[in-house]
């Protein structure tokens, strides 16, 4: 039993020493030239603009609901998909109305005008 | 393993009440998007569904189990299913049925103007109904998460229905905040039961904590069940509202539409006590096993009845009040449950009494709801004062609540009385004299608030006197209430029979598996 929370208490040293010493390696070793460009923060290459406390268009959390949704769906398909040699016409039937109700919530949506950008 | 050749016409059949909702939910929805112009029919709609899934119910009640199955009884084959279609469940689906149909009726007028997604209001209601259904049929730990989550998605919905009151909102984000919380520790219980004993089945768990030398995990086994009992038992009281997990409900019950907050008071309420009566009496319910928790809800039982009826005393918002009224009554309702292992008495089972109590609570509430739905509507507010002098400016309306009030007293001739003594009777035939004290003495603190309110609409001075006329919804919910008060009152013995044969069809579970 004890023996087998030393060799845990052995990885977690381990893991932890070795980016340790990677970054403390880099960090005496390289050279030390800071200049303006270099301390701007980097973003996709542009120069950032303004504030991080910017308010989002709400529009960003309506197109996040519904591709969870979507995103939920597909994750349900994958085991569907596997375990449908053995499930047969029962699932086929069951996903059909799992894939209805979600095609009425898509409906809703589009309806409701949540997939219009304003 | 899991059997794939089932019989599609029976399982469609024992399902037709959940599957009329979810289309009559669906095509409301739809209904809503396509029709335009046809205002107003939703409601109609909404309750023409209701009423479908009400006759099924019925039909499915007047069914002979052994017949359908074909010398089967519906126990043994749906005992290992995730949803069960017994007695107990067809008793649940007409209280949900019941009470979304009370509260669309009663809410009709008030909601008219008030927010511009009327279709998706009465569709929640629809899938409120369902919620409740799911519930109380659930025989699987997975069927009682998502059930309890679904109706509480819509519960929070509902509450914070109108965008436009900041009351609203924020009772709906307190009641969202505080039902996640009190979620996870639920599903935290849970995990634990699937843990020791390796399926989420109900009757597999049962036969697990029987033999405890079975269970996947045997040496903290004696830990580990009340720990997750009281874990679920967070989830679950949390939406019947009971003492020390209630703390979202006066301030959800004055925010929400006052349909809503009707709604509250009476759907959860009933779906919460279906669910703890499923998981606690059929898997716990052994003399050894009920040892761990019974202690725990007979306290939980007398601190909500003496915190409900104390707080309601100084609330001068009748809804607030209402939700310490109804914070009090689960308590009462608790008082059944912790005694279920006592002897029949009156001809109920002390099961049968919590029953019979729901029903008694859910016209008799339902009732008092109405009425304070047309004063709020017609006043413009939910305070005390707005009811004053209502005996001048609606007759009909100041009885009406007055002998609701009554009834939620417990005075004798009417339905309150006979559930009250139902429940008291069976705390006394299980030697638990304590709760049945505490409950007489603050049943006779809460007539001091009830008795403020009869006093303001009969003594006390109106703001303005003209007459108040309410809906013809609330005038046939107020009236119906006010019948079915009386005559649960008056004739109680059909309708104690109605809950015994519910209850019997959760007893044999426990019963079956191992002899007590």
């Amino acid at each position: 039993m004890t023996e087998n929370w030393a060799f845990v208490a052995i990885f977690a040293l381990l893991s932890l020493s070795i980016p340790l010493i990677a970054l403390g390696m880099s960090w005496a070793l390289r050279p030390k030239r800071p200049g303006a460009i270099k301390q701007s923060t980097y973003e996709c290459g542009l120069e950032t603009v303004g504030e991080t406390w910017v308010q989002f268009k709400v529009q960003y959390y309506l197109f996040a609901l519904i591709f969870v949704l979507f995103d939920v769906e597909t994750i349900f398909l994958y085991p569907w998909a596997v375990a449908y040699g053995k499930l047969g016409l029962f699932a086929l039937g069951e996903m059909f109305v799992f894939l209805g109700i979600l095609a009425v919530g898509l409906i809703y949506a589009w309806r409701k005008g949540a997939l219009e950008w304003v | 393993m899991l059997d794939l050749s089932p019989d599609w016409g029976v399982i469609l059949t024992h399902f037709a009440p959940e599957l009329i909702l979810v289309i009559g939910a669906l095509g409301l929805l739809s209904y809503d998007l396509y029709v335009r112009g046809k205002d107003g029919l939703q409601p109609w709609i909404t309750l023409g569904v209701l009423l479908a899934a009400a006759l099924a119910t019925g039909w499915l009640y007047t069914m002979d189990p052994a017949e359908v199955f074909e010398g089967r009884s519906a126990g043994e084959v749906f005992r290992s299913g995730a949803f069960l279609s017994d007695s107990f469940t067809h008793f649940f689906r007409l209280m949900s049925v019941l009470t979304a149909g009370l509260v669309t009726l009663s809410g009709i007028a008030y909601m008219r103007g008030k927010t511009a997604f009327k279709g998706e209001f009465y569709a929640f209601v629809l899938f409120a109904a369902l919620a409740m259904n799911l519930m109380a049929g659930a025989n699987d730990l997975i069927v009682i998460a998502l059930g309890i989550e679904f109706l509480s998605l819509v519960s929070y919905i509902l509450t914070g229905y109108i965008r436009e009151d900041r009351l609203s909102i924020e009772g709906g984000l307190k009641y969202f905040l505080y039902g996640s919380i009190t979620s996870a520790a639920m599903l935290f219980g849970l995990t634990y039961l699937y843990g020791i004993a390796g399926s989420t089945s109900l009757p597999v768990i049962a036969e697990a904590v029987r033999q405890p030398e079975n269970l996947v995990v045997t040496h903290l086994s004696t830990f580990i069940v009340p720990a997750a009992l009281f874990l679920v038992l967070a989830g679950i009281g949390f939406k019947v509202a009971i003492a020390p997990f209630h703390q979202w409900s006066p301030d959800a019950y004055q925010g929400a539409p006052t349909p809503v907050t009707a709604f509250l008071s009476v759907g959860p309420k009933a779906a919460g006590f279906a669910v703890m009566m499923r998981l606690f009496i059929t898997v716990f319910g052994t003399p050894e096993l009920s040892a761990t928790w019974l202690g725990v809800l007979g306290a939980l039982a007398g601190l909500t009845m003496i915190l409900g009826n104390v707080a309601a005393l100084t609330q001068s918002d009748v809804k607030r009040m209402m939700a310490y009224s109804s914070i009090a009554q689960a308590g009462y309702m608790l008082v059944g449950i912790a005694a279920f292992g006592g002897t029949a008495l009156m001809g109920t089972t002390p099961l049968g009494a919590v029953l019979f109590f729901i029903l008694a609570y859910l016209f008799t509430n339902l009732g008092a709801f109405a009425v304070i739905i047309a004063v709020d509507r017609l006043t413009g507010s939910s305070s005390v004062s707005a009811f004053a002098g209502l005996s001048k400016r609606s007759p009909f309306l100041a009885i009406a609540l007055t002998i609701f009030f009554l009834s939620l007293i417990g005075i004798p001739p009417l339905s309150g009385f006979f559930g009250k003594f139902a429940v008291f009777g069976a705390a006394v035939a299980s030697d638990m004299f304590g709760l049945a004290v505490v409950g007489v003495l603050t049943g006779v603190v809460s007539a001091v608030y009830y008795f403020q309110i009869v006093k303001t609409m009969y003594f006390g001075d109106p703001a303005e006197g003209g007459a108040l006329r309410p809906s013809p919804g609330v005038v046939f919910v107020v009236a119906t209430a006010l019948v079915m008060t009386l005559i649960i009152g008056l004739v109680p013995q059909p309708f104690i029979e109605i809950a015994n044969q519910a209850v019997t069809a959760l007893e044999p579970i426990a019963g079956s598996m191992v002899a007590r």
